[in-house]
C-alpha cells in the first residue's frame, strides 16, 4: 500500500479515485452476477438516466462544499425549476427553448439568493439552504396550484428536448454530462473563480486580508451550483417526464454523497470534479442494483446515509492525521 | 506577611525551539500581594500555567503548604487551593451570576439543578467579599468590572489559598480598580497569598508588597516594593545585553515625502485618536505592551476592521478604506502577527499564496496563466531565499520564517509601497530573524515605507528609524532613533493616561 502510494501515476490520479473506480467495477460485476438482467441495455440506460440529473446536482454542490458551505436545497430547487418551467410550457404556452432557459434561470436565482445570504449576511449555509428548500417547495406548489406537471413526449410538440438525453440508441446525455463536468473541472482548477473558491474554503480570513472580495466569490459558488441545478431539472424531466410539487429531498443526500465520496472535503478548500463524477456513478449503480435485485427502495436511503457518514468520517480522519 | 505558602524553585520548561523558562524561582507568603513583572514574552504566563497544571514542568519543584506538589490540570490545582483569575474572563454570558460561579459543580436536587441553593451560596460569598451583586442577574448584563468581581468570588468559592490575578485591571475603570484593590487587601488580611501580574507600574507601587521580575524566561530578582523605585523595576525588566547593534541614526533621506498620513483615527476602545505620519523609505516602529492597540490600529488602517472616524491620506490625497480590498488598491500590504490564520492559506501551494493578492495580473481571458504564476513565484523564492522543496509545496510544510517570506512575496508581487509588519519575527528562529531584518532594510532602502509593530525591544531599537509608542489605545509618544532608549520607551509604554 505504501509503495502504491508513491507510484507517480497513482499520485497523479489520486489513490482515492483509483479505489473508487475499483469499487465501481466490483459493484457492477457483483450486481451482474447476482442479477442476469443487470447487463441488459434498458438497465444501463435506466442507470444513466439517474446519473444525468444526479450528476449535475452533485457537480453543483461540489462548488458549494468547496467553499466550506453546504446546500440542502438542491433537490427541491431542481423540482421547483422543473415545475415552474414545465407549467409555463403547458399552461402559458411558452416555447420549449424558453422553458429550458426558465429552468436554468430559476436555479440560478435560488443559487444567488442562497449565496447572497451566506456571503453578505453571514447566515449559516445550513440554515439558508434548509429555508430555501421550503421556499422552493412552497413556491412550486403555489405556481402550479399544487398540480403535477408532465413535460411533452418525444413525439409531441417541443419534444426535441429529449434528444439531450438520447438520440436513437446513442446516450447523448452522457456526453453532455461529461462535457459539463470537464468545464466544471476547468473552472475549478484553471480559473480565478475556482482558485478563490478553493482558497476561501481553506482560509477565508487570509484571503480577505489579501484584498480579495471574498463575498463575491463565495456567492459565485452558490450561483454556479444554482445553474447546474437548473440543468439537472431539464435532464430529470427528459428521463422521468412528470414532476410533483413537494418532493426532491432525497436527492440532496445522494448528490452530497456522490460529492464527498469523490474526495471533496466537507471542511472546504479541497474538491475533485473527477471524484464527484465517479461518486455519482456509484450512487446511480447502487440505485439501479437495488431495483434489479428487487430489494425494497428504502435500503437505498439507508446505504446512502451510511456512505455520507463514512466518507465524511474518512475525510476528518485524514485531516486529523495530517495535523 | 506570614510564613511561606508557595515556593517554586528551579522551574524549567522548553517548547520546541524555545527555552520558555530557565530555572525560575518564585516565593509567595501568606498575607502578601506579590507582583510578577516582565516584558511580553518574559515567561510570566508560562510560569503561571506551570503552577496551575496547564503545562507540565521539565524540572524544578513546587512546594505548597510545606508539601511538594505536581498538578496535572487546573482542576487539581483548584482542589488544592490555587486558582487563577484570567485576564480574559471565562464567563458564560447567558447564564446567571450564581450559575457561572458554580459552573461544573452545580448543586443538585434530584435530577435537576438547585438554583435556589446556588443563589444563596453566591449571596453568602458576595457578602463575605463586601460586593454588591445580585446572584440572579444575567452575567452579560454586568459591567466588565462586576464580571471580574464574579471571577474573584468564583476563585474564593474554591477555598483558594493562593490566587493569581493575571492583569486584572486591564479592562477596568478607575473606580472599579479602587474596588478591586479593596477586595485584594481584604483577601490579604485573611492570609491568602496573592500573585499579581500587571504592566501598570503605578499599581504595583500601590497594591503589592514584593516584586519578582522575569526577563527572557529567566528569574532576575525579587525586591521589596517599598524599597524600590519605578526605574529600578524597569531596569530589571529591560536590562538585557543587546547583542544586536541598535540603529544609531535614521536611514531616511532628508525631506523624504510623507506617503501615509493618519489623522485622528478612532476604532473602538483600542484605537483612540491615533495620528501619525510615515515617510518614504522609513521603518516606523510601533512599540508598546500587549493590548496597547497597535494591531487594532493596523487593522483599522488596512480596512480589516471598521473605523469610527479619522482620515487617511496616501501621498497627500485623502482616501476611503473600508475593506482590505480598498487598502490593497492603494498599495498597502499587511503582514499579520498570526501568519497561519491571517497571512497564508496553509493548505495551498507557495505559488498560489504568492499570487493571492494579484491573481488578476496572471489571468489570460478567464484562465490563470500558470506558467507566468510559477515564474514569478520561482523568482521570489530565489530572491528572498525561501527554503522550500518547490513552488508547488504546500505552505503548511514550511517553517515560520519561510512562511513569512511567502507573505512578503505576496505583497511584493502586488508592488505595495506601504507594508505593515505586525510582529514580523514572532515564532521565527534566530537565524531566520536576521534574514527577515535584512530583507526589511533592503525594502526600506528601495523606497518602501514600513510600519513595524513589535513587542521586542531589541527589534524596535535595531530596525526603527523612528518609534511611535502606544499605551491603552492611545499614542503616548514619538521618539527618533537617535534619542531612543529602552528606558524612555518603556516609560511611555507603561504611562498611565488619566
Amino acid at each position: 500500500m505504501e509503495n502504491l502510494k508513491k507510484n507517480p501515476l497513482v499520485k497523479k490520479i489520486g489513490l482515492n479515485r483509483i479505489l473508487l473506480v475499483g469499487v465501481l467495477i466490483v459493484m457492477y460485476v457483483a450486481f451482474a452476477v447476482i442479477s442476469p438482467t443487470f447487463l441488459s441495455y434498458s438497465r444501463i440506460m435506466s442507470a444513466l438516466n439517474y446519473v444525468y440529473f444526479l450528476g449535475f446536482l452533485s457537480l453543483g454542490v461540489t462548488f458549494v462544499i468547496a467553499t466550506g458551505g453546504i446546500d440542502f436545497s438542491i433537490g427541491p430547487v431542481m423540482f421547483c425549476c422543473a415545475l415552474i418551467a414545465g407549467y409555463s410550457l403547458t399552461s402559458y404556452g411558452v416555447p420549449m427553448a424558453l422553458a429550458l432557459v426558465i429552468s436554468i434561470l430559476v436555479g440560478c436565482c435560488f443559487g444567488i439568493f442562497n449565496g447572497y445570504l451566506v456571503a453578505y449576511w453571514s447566515v449559516p449555509p445550513f440554515i439558508v439552504s434548509m429555508a430555501s428548500m421550503n421556499i422552493a417547495k412552497g413556491l412550486a406548489s403555489v405556481f402550479t396550484k399544487t398540480q403535477s406537471v408532465s413535460w411533452p413526449q418525444l413525439s409531441a410538440e417541443g419534444g426535441w428536448y429529449r434528444y439531450l438525453v438520447k438520440v436513437g440508441n446513442i446516450p447523448v446525455g452522457l456526453f453532455i454530462f461529461i462535457g459539463v463536468a470537464i468545464i466544471c473541472a476547468i473552472i475549478l482548477n484553471k480559473t480565478m473563480i475556482g482558485r478563490y473558491i478553493l482558497c476561501l474554503g481553506s482560509n477565508k480570513e487570509a484571503v480577505r486580508l489579501s484584498g480579495v472580495n471574498v463575498k463575491r466569490w463565495e456567492m459565485t459558488a452558490y450561483a454556479i451550483c444554482g445553474v447546474l441545478v437548473g440543468i439537472a431539472a431539464i435532464f430529470f424531466v427528459s428521463a422521468y417526464t412528470t414532476v410533483q410539487p413537494g418532493y426532491g429531498d432525497q436527492y440532496n443526500n445522494e448528490a452530497i454523497a456522490g460529492c464527498v465520496m469523490g474526495g471533496t472535503s466537507m471542511a472546504g478548500g479541497l474538491a475533485s470534479i473527477s471524484g464527484t463524477v465517479i461518486g455519482v456513478f456509484i450512487i446511480a449503480l447502487l440505485q439501479e442494483g437495488i431495483l434489479a435485485l428487487g430489494m425494497n427502495k428504502n435500503y437505498q436511503l439507508i446505504i446512502t446515509g451510511i456512505i455520507v457518514i463514512a466518507a465524511v468520517y474518512f475525510d476528518v480522519l485524514g485531516r486529523r492525521r495530517k495535523n | 506577611m506570614g510564613d511561606v505558602i508557595l515556593t517554586m524553585k528551579g522551574i524549567d520548561k522548553s517548547f520546541p525551539g524555545v527555552h520558555a523558562l530557565d530555572h525560575v524561582d518564585l516565593e509567595v507568603r501568606r498575607g502578601e500581594v506579590h507582583a510578577l513583572m516582565g516584558e511580553n514574552g518574559a515567561g510570566k504566563s508560562t510560569l503561571m500555567k506551570v503552577l496551575t497544571g496547564i503545562y507540565t514542568k521539565d524540572s524544578g519543584t513546587i512546594t505548597f503548604e510545606g508539601k511538594e506538589v505536581e498538578f496535572h490540570n487546573t482542576r487539581e490545582a483548584q482542589d488544592a487551593g490555587i486558582v487563577i483569575v484570567h485576564q480574559e474572563l471565562n464567563m458564560l454570558g447567558h447564564l446567571t451570576v450564581a450559575q457561572n460561579i458554580f459552573f461544573g459543580r452545580e448543586f443538585k436536587k434530584g435530577f435537576g439543578i438547585d438554583d435556589k441553593k446556588m443563589n444563596e451560596e453566591a449571596a453568602k460569598l458576595f457578602q463575605k467579599l463586601n460586593i454588591d451583586i445580585d446572584p440572579t442577574d444575567t452575567m452579560s448584563d454586568l459591567t466588565v468590572g462586576k464580571q471580574q468581581m464574579c471571577e474573584i468570588a468564583k476563585a474564593i468559592s474554591h477555598e483558594a489559598k493562593v490566587i493569581v490575578f493575571d492583569e486584572p485591571s486591564a479592562a477596568l475603570t478607575e473606580t472599579e480598580i479602587e474596588e478591586l484593590f479593596k477586595i485584594i487587601r481584604d483577601l490579604r488580611a485573611q492570609g491568602l497569598g496573592i500573585i499579581y501580574i500587571s504592566h501598570r507600574m503605578d499599581e504595583i507601587k500601590v497594591i503589592t508588597d514584593r516584586v519578582t521580575v522575569m526577563r527572557d524566561g529567566t528569574y532576575v530578582g525579587t525586591l521589596i516594593t517599598e524599597e524600590c523605585t519605578k526605574n529600578d523595576i524597569i531596569n530589571m525588566m529591560v536590562g538585557r545585553v543587546i547583542y544586536e547593534d541598535p540603529k544609531t541614526h535614521s536611514m531616511v533621506p532628508e525631506g523624504a515625502p510623507v506617503v501615509l498620513k493618519v489623522e485622528h483615527l478612532n476604532a473602538g476602545k483600542m484605537v483612540q485618536d491615533v495620528s501619525f505620519e510615515l515617510h518614504k523609505g522609513e521603518i516606523l516602529g510601533f512599540s508598546g505592551l500587549m493590548g496597547a492597540g497597535r494591531t487594532e490600529t493596523a487593522r483599522a488602517i488596512f480596512g480589516a476592521d471598521p473605523k469610527e472616524s479619522g482620515k487617511i491620506y496616501i501621498n497627500g490625497r485623502e482616501v476611503t478604506i473600508n475593506t482590505p480590498e480598498d487598502a490593497v488598491k492603494y498599495g498597502i500590504g499587511y503582514l499579520s502577527e498570526d501568519r497561519k490564520r491571517y497571512g497564508v492559506v496553509v493548505q495551498k501551494s507557495v505559488a498560489e499564496n504568492t499570487t493571492m493578492a494579484t491573481l488578476k495580473k496572471f489571468v489570460n481571458g478567464i484562465f490563470i496563466n500558470k506558467k507566468k504564476e510559477e515564474q514569478v513565484a520561482q523568482d521570489y523564492v530565489k530572491s528572498l531565499d525561501t527554503k522550500t522543496p518547490g513552488i508547488d509545496q504546500l505552505v503548511v510544510n514550511l517553517s515560520g520564517g519561510n512562511q513569512q517570506k511567502v507573505v512578503i512575496a505576496k505583497w511584493l508581487t502586488r508592488d505595495c509601497d506601504i507594508l505593515i509588519f505586525d510582529e514580523p519575527t514572532r515564532g521565527i528562529d534566530v537565524g531566520a530573524k536576521n534574514e527577515i531584518y535584512k530583507l526589511m532594510n533592503k525594502l526600506a532602502a528601495e523606497g518602501k515605507a514600513i510600519i513595524m509593530i513589535s513587542s521586542e525591544m531589541t527589534e524596535i531599537l535595531r530596525m526603527s528609524d523612528r518609534i511611535v509608542i502606544m499605551c491603552e489605545g492611545k499614542i503616548t509618544g514619538e521618539i527618533g532613533i537617535e534619542e531612543a532608549t529602552q528606558e524612555n520607551i518603556m516609560n511611555l509604554a507603561t504611562r498611565e493616561i488619566s
